[in-house]
């Protein structure tokens, strides 16, 4: 019997939520990526690059979570387990870098969910964008996830 | 040579990047990306949950792969270059897979001084299968 994903929840905004970037998370995430490109990692070729400072690397945004805006409060408000959920696609546009000491402010919202039947049944695709901004309410970057409910 | 300085004029489509190979993956990078993104979903932790969950085993998180490739990209294009890079997650990446990254260049576009290179982005386990499919748009240096 598959399951119902609660479909009220597009166009659901969540509560913006701010972060300041600390230097040892970026230095942490690419190394958790196995990826020691100096420019995220050494903090004198950091300082000499055009940036002025180490940068994260592309994927780094995921990093910014807030309970009442991440995917726990997404599966809640579908009413779905996490035992259910796979991350289907996921895009990230980068306007400028991003660097340590900065603070930035991050919206997300559920903009769209479909249905449809693959080979392994039938699931449900829940879209959310995130943008990303600085203090200046310039946009850094923006995020769309699509997330996939096995129904 | 790692992180030579790749300009715009050199590139030609078609061009393909150097293979970046990860792995073989093992619990504990699954465990320090857990922590490093914040993302403790138990699926990429524990065997017995993501059995339950009926997925036949933990399997490492898309994001991880995401970053693999963009790592391909970024050996390539130089860090700070990538202003775009979306994928799908085609396959699970499971302990002990080995992933290959691999990208072509698929267009040029020069506006405004901005020099940018679209490319076709993938990943794929040891036995050839992909596990993860893109596009990245980078934006290059002029050597003029």
């Amino acid at each position: 019997m598959p399951i119902q994903v609660n479909r009220g929840v597009v166009g659901r905004e969540y509560p913006p939520f701010s972060v300041t970037l600390e230097r040892g998370k970026i230095k942490e995430f690419a190394r958790a990526i196995g990826d020691l490109n100096p420019f995220y990692l050494d903090d004198e070729v950091g300082a000499a690059s055009e940036w002025g400072d180490i940068i994260a690397p592309p994927t780094f945004a995921v990093t910014f979570r807030d309970e009442r805006a991440g995917a726990g409060a997404l599966l809640r408000d579908l009413g779905v387990d996490i035992a259910r959920v796979l991350h289907g696609e996921q895009e990230v546009e980068i306007v400028r870098q991003l660097t340590p000491g900065e603070t930035y402010l991050c919206r997300t919202k559920v903009v769209d969910i479909y249905e449809k039947t693959g080979k392994s049944g039938p699931m449900a695709f829940v879209i959310r964008e995130t943008a990303i901004t600085d203090r200046t309410n310039e946009i850094v970057a923006t995020m769309r996830h699509i997330t996939v409910v096995r129904l | 040579m790692k992180y030579a300085k790749v300009y715009f004029e050199d590139v030609k489509v078609g061009d393909e990047l150097p293979p970046l190979v990860k792995g073989p993956i093992e619990q504990i990078q699954l465990t320090r990306y857990a922590g490093a993104s914040g993302d403790f979903n138990p699926i990429h932790q524990d065997d017995e949950f993501a059995r339950a969950a009926g997925m036949g085993g933990v399997f490492a998180h898309g994001m991880l792969s995401m970053g693999f490739v963009a790592q391909a990209t970024t050996d390539w294009a130089g860090a700070g270059t990538v202003r775009k890079l979306g994928v799908r997650f085609a396959a699970l990446v499971r302990l002990k897979d080995v992933v290959t990254c691999r990208g072509r260049v698929l267009a040029k576009s020069s506006k405004d001084d901005v020099n940018l290179v679209e490319l076709e982005v993938w990943a794929e386990n040891q036995r050839g299968e992909k596990v993860v499919t893109g596009r990245a748009t980078v934006a290059l240096a002029s050597r003029a």
